[in-house]
């Protein structure tokens, strides 16, 4: 491929190394000079910012290909090195060569039965589609056993790599010190039993003559490998040192040349396109200037790329490397000169690899060179490509707007403006279309841009909007703004389920935040105390209808984790249904129609009695709340209070709807709703749930203070009493401890029994102080009325602000840490009583002691900590989770397969069934019968008279869905 | 030693016969390295299960009372 000619289908893709002839062959030029520009300011011929490498001043044109800045991508150019280097990427694949192939011959350590075996090995993997890199390392493992070359016969030495670039050949040689070494080892041992040899045993032991030996111990001869090792044997001491030979590049790249191609195919490497000898780089491709392009500062100077500078400082050494050659200098400089030029190779391509000081800029900042360009988040791979920042898209603060249906999101009338969708004019939408760019760009439902049938694009001015308008004939095609009904993506992070990204209708609303009904609040995890969310405009008709169908809250309501809606009623809801149905309260009929009036129903039911008092006509609460359930509905089941819920022909008969009815996360109604009449019914119920129970709410009235959590004097005594009555026996737990009677529990020492009866005793009596502080209450009180119906706060939570706050815990274990026997230096040392180990024994409205609020803090800071390192974990595990699972796909033939078509589950989770098209409940059976005959019927009505039925729409909620208006404003 | 494979948790792992090999492969249209794997080592293979073979493994599955699941035997 010939450079800049990007091909415009890619067939295959693969990798492997590059000649080095092909560098020279893709170059516009060589590179010799390490300046850029000269005095006027202009690129240097054959300098690293030479015309022919690409342009990036606007207005230049390329000397290689013509194009202009902008159009021509750059090339290639190329320095050729003095001397050859390593190329740092395959240090470890050039350290498995050297170990596994002769020194002398080059030829694979292996014979032609094993590497046959590997071969076939290689074959085998590759088939069953695994890591065939786990056979190189067996076949290399294998070779390195070898002694000596089963070709040629050649002994082979050990290859020391030291990181990042230079090999040595390790080769054991007799030390200098021999003689003495020997002498040492003869003499007799005072201490030990040793009693030392004389020459004469010690040429009887070895076999060599005594007249050599003493040649040998006086230094006058060195005995050869076989002398030595008997020597070694026999005295047992070791006469060799390791000789480190050092292998230059250029050594190295004479050795693999020799490699013969079918020896690499053994080892799973193509010898036809990446010969391991281009591991060893003698050419250095030069990167296009527009891959490292200069910026011009403010005052006219010239700031240079990481790259160019890395590329300055190979071409300087290049160049003093090749002059010192050509002057004769010393091997020594030489050497220096060539490790310097390693040195400068590697950093241009990684500058952080272990073990070798980064190269710097002026400044003292490493540079970002090759590696660095590619890496980690900000990288090419996850920040640039993967990661792109996307046009049409918002993100500002939300906040909360009852009167939204859950479908809907406000969005703020600059948002509206700025986001535009495509409207392809036709003579239908021509009036429609020259309005908004008459409108203008800062109209409200106005245009940004018009697209002439010819494709230039137009931009809408306020200045030229009036004259534009007119021009504008069908099939031209306007950017219009945002308007009510259309469908947007909209995203909380972070996104850690589907229901994270869902698809809201449109609302255009002033001031500057996004509005959302609370009931969505769940699903994303958001709240209001300052929360951001981001909004995408949809493009095209398929995104949109995709997003309509699918991706729209209303098709999110049931939850594919658990099965059951994730969506439903929350908080105040839940309190506003339990204050409307529990004591089934009586309203006139102001009463009744106001807390149906945002709601559809625009006729009372007949009133269920009347009063007694006034005479006139009465509604109850669970009257008015079933007008809300569809007509058919039949329930029965234990809610939230244990009390039965029985719904009968969509008449709520007994029971109190709070959480387990209505709430999100499994509400019984609401699920059962969505599951039975559908997703777009189940909508209008919460909707009008939520209505409902906003209005009961504010009927009711519904406030918390200091008061509602303050118990009588005589409960507060009742309390004491208790907690005392815990002391006291924790007190005699003591006694009996120190006495030494206390029996161990089985498998717990006396310790562990002490401290868990004294937990069990101080447990007892916060939960005693919880009862006398619950029989206290009254049943309206707002706390309880919140903990009973599920909308917020537990029983606990009343207890620890009324009766007692109880026993602290770090570890799950009373408090123990601090000081030296004791908690804190308020106490004596060995103190077991449970106010010195972190029992607080006030309430929150009474207050905490200093050393109470101590142990306090002490608990909850373990559980902030929990948190901090919970959410941290699971975020990295379920990055992990995602990567691992995001290509499996579920196939028609309903296995999950991978990218690779390999099996991964025979039958979509086993039962090839989507959990949110199933029954949650293993004791309802579903009535298929009854569906299907609801079908059926639904089905002949429509036979009769199917224009109606075809042009039968959606209920409205009529909270704010503007019907009207946006089925005319709508264009799609 | 115990005998893992007759533990109450370990699934019936069975040794495929080629003519139902052949239709399961048949079936899924696949090649028999597209099947996920299993070790020749792994104790809950029956002995006679060589390299190459296909075990049928049967699971109790809480929603489907049996879900089958084939592999591949590998080294």
């Amino acid at each position: 491929m010939s450079a800049g000619q990007a091909p415009k289908e890619i067939g295959e893709i693969s990798f492997g190394l590059m000649d080095p002839e092909e560098y020279r062959d893709m170059s516009a030029t060589k590179v010799i000079t390490a300046d850029t520009y000269d005095d006027d300011g202009f690129p240097i011929d054959m300098g690293l910012m030479d015309p022919r490498l690409g342009v990036i001043d606007p207005g230049l044109e390329c000397k290689t290909c013509g194009q202009r800045s902008g159009s021509c991508n750059g090339h290639f150019g190329h320095i050729e090195l003095a001397a050859p280097v390593i190329h740092v990427g395959f240090s470890k694949l050039i350290r498995r060569l050297l170990r596994g192939t002769c020194r002398e011959c080059a030829n694979l350590l292996l014979t032609e039965e094993e590497k046959d075996e590997y071969r076939d090995d290689l074959e085998r993997t590759k088939s069953l589609r695994q890591d065939v890199s786990d056979v190189m390392t067996a076949a290399i493992r294998e070779a390195r056993k070898k002694d000596h070359c089963p070709h040629c016969g050649e002994v082979q030495y050990d290859v020391k790599h030291e990181k990042p670039t230079t090999y040595y050949e390790v080769q054991q040689v007799l030390a200098s010190d021999y003689s003495e070494r020997i002498a040492a080892s003869m003499q007799p041992d005072e201490d030990e039993d040793d009693a030392g040899i004389s020459p004469q045993e010690l040429a009887e032991q070895t076999d060599i003559d005594i007249s050599r030996i003493n040649e040998i111990l006086s230094g006058e001869f060195r005995p050869r490998r076989e002398d030595r090792e008997a020597i070694e044997a026999a005295i047992g001491a070791d006469l060799t040192t390791e000789d480190m030979n050092k292998l230059m590049p250029s050594d190295i790249r004479d050795w693999f040349e020799d490699i013969p191609g079918e020896d690499l195919e053994a080892l799973g490497v193509d010898a036809e396109r990446s010969r391991p000898e281009w591991m060893i780089l003698t050419v250095l491709p030069v990167p296009p200037v527009t891959a490292r392009p200069s910026i011009t500062l403010d005052n006219g100077q010239r700031s240079e790329d990481d790259l160019t500078h890395k590329l300055v400082d190979i071409i300087r050494i290049n160049q003093r490397f090749m002059e010192n050659r050509e002057a004769g200098a010393p091997q020594l400089i030489i050497e220096d000169l060539w490790e310097l030029l390693q040195y400068h190779v590697t950093t241009f391509m990684d500058n952080e690899i272990s073990g070798t000081p980064p190269a710097r800029h002026r400044s003292g900042r490493p540079l970002k060179t090759l590696s660095q360009r590619l890496k980690g988040k900000e990288g090419r791979f996850r920040g640039s490509l993967s990661g792109k920042r996307v046009n049409f898209s918002a993100r500002t603060v939300i906040s909360p707007d009852p009167t939204l249906s859950l479908n809907e999101v406000g969005v703020p009338d600059r948002v509206a403006t700025e986001m535009t969708q495509t409207m392809v004019v036709n003579e239908k939408n021509l009036e429609r279309a020259r309005r908004y760019v008459r409108n203008g760009p800062e109209g409200h439902p106005g245009a940004n841009y018009v697209t002439r049938p010819d494709g230039r694009r137009v931009r809408v001015t306020e200045k030229v909007c009036e004259e534009l308008a007119e021009r504008v004939e069908p099939g031209w095609e306007v950017q219009r703004h945002l308007i009510d009904g259309d469908i947007i993506i909209f995203n909380r992070q972070p996104s850690l389920h589907r229901m994270s990204i869902m698809a809201h209708e449109v609302v255009v609303m002033p001031y500057k935040t996004f509005r959302l009904n609370t009931v969505v609040c769940p699903p994303y995890n958001a709240d209001f105390d300052g929360d951001e969310m981001n909004m995408h405009a949809l493009q095209n008709e398929e995104a949109r209808a995709e997003a309509r169908v699918l991706m729209r809250v209303q098709e999110q309501i049931l939850s594919p984790r658990f099965g059951e809606n994730i969506i439903g009623a929350i908080q105040d809801h839940i309190s506003g249904t339990y204050l409307l149905t529990h004591d089934n309260p009586q309203f006139n009929e102001t009463q009744a129609s106001d807390l149906l009036r945002q709601t559809r129903i625009d006729e009372l039911p007949d009133p269920a009695g009347i009063s007694e008092d006034t005479g006139e006509p009465y509604w109850e609460g669970r009257q008015l709340f079933s007008e809300l359930l569809p007509d058919d509905l039949n329930l029965e089941f234990t809610g939230t209070t244990g009390e039965p819920v029985v719904i009968e022909d969509g008449q709520l008969v007994e029971g109190t709807i709070a959480e387990d009815e209505v709430g999100g996360f499994g509400g019984e109604i609401v699920d059962t709703i969505t599951k039975v009449h559908g997703n777009t019914r189940a909508r209008i119920f919460i909707n009008e749930v939520a209505a409902l129970a906003m209005r009961s709410i504010m009927h009711f009235g519904f406030s918390i203070g200091i008061d509602d959590e303050t118990v009588s004097v005589e409960a507060r005594e009742r309390i004491d009493e208790a907690i005392q009555s815990a002391y006291d026996r924790v007190q005699e737990l003591i006694e009996t401890y120190e006495n030494g009677d206390l029996e161990s529990l089985p498998g717990r020492t006396v310790d562990e029994t002490l401290e868990m009866k004294i937990m069990q005793t101080l447990g007892k009596a916060r939960d005693s102080a919880g009862d006398v502080a619950e029989e206290n209450f009254a049943e309206d009180n707002p706390a309880v009325v919140m903990a009973n119906s599920g909308a917020r706060g537990s029983m606990l939570n009343l207890t620890q602000m009324a009766g007692c706050v109880g026993q602290q815990a770090v570890r799950g274990e009373r408090i123990n840490r601090g000081y030296e026997d004791r908690t804190l230096s308020h106490f004596e040392p060995n103190d077991l009583s449970s106010e010195a180990h972190g029992f607080v024994e006030n309430s929150y409205t009474s207050g905490l002691t200093p050393k109470e609020f101590f142990f306090h803090a002490m608990g909850g800071r373990e559980g902030l900590v929990d948190t901090a390192v919970r959410t941290s974990k699971s975020g990295y595990l379920q990055r992990r989770l995602i990567n691992a699972l995001s290509e499996l796909e579920t196939q028609y033939d309903g296995t999950v397969r991978d990218t690779s078509d390999t099996i991964v589950q025979f039958e979509f989770g086993e039962d090839g069934t989507s959990p949110v098209q199933v029954s949650s409940d293993d004791e309802v059976d579903i009535d298929v019968d009854h569906v299907a005959d609801r079908i059926l019927n639904s089905e002949f009505d429509s036979d009769d008279e199917k224009a109606e039925f075809l042009g039968v729409q959606e209920p409205p909620t009529n909270l704010s869905e503007h019907g009207a208006a946006w089925e005319v404003e709508s264009d799609d | 030693m115990v005998d893992v494979s007759q533990h109450e948790l370990v699934p019936e792992h069975t040794v495929l016969d080629e003519d139902t090999l052949e239709e399961v492969l048949e079936d899924y249209e696949i090649d028999r390295t597209e099947l996920p794997k299993i070790k020749r080592k792994d104790p809950a293979l029956p002995d006679d299960a060589e390299v190459g073979d296909v075990v049928k493994i049967v699971r109790d599955s809480r929603t489907t009372d049996e879900a089958i699941v084939y592999r591949l035997v590998i080294e």
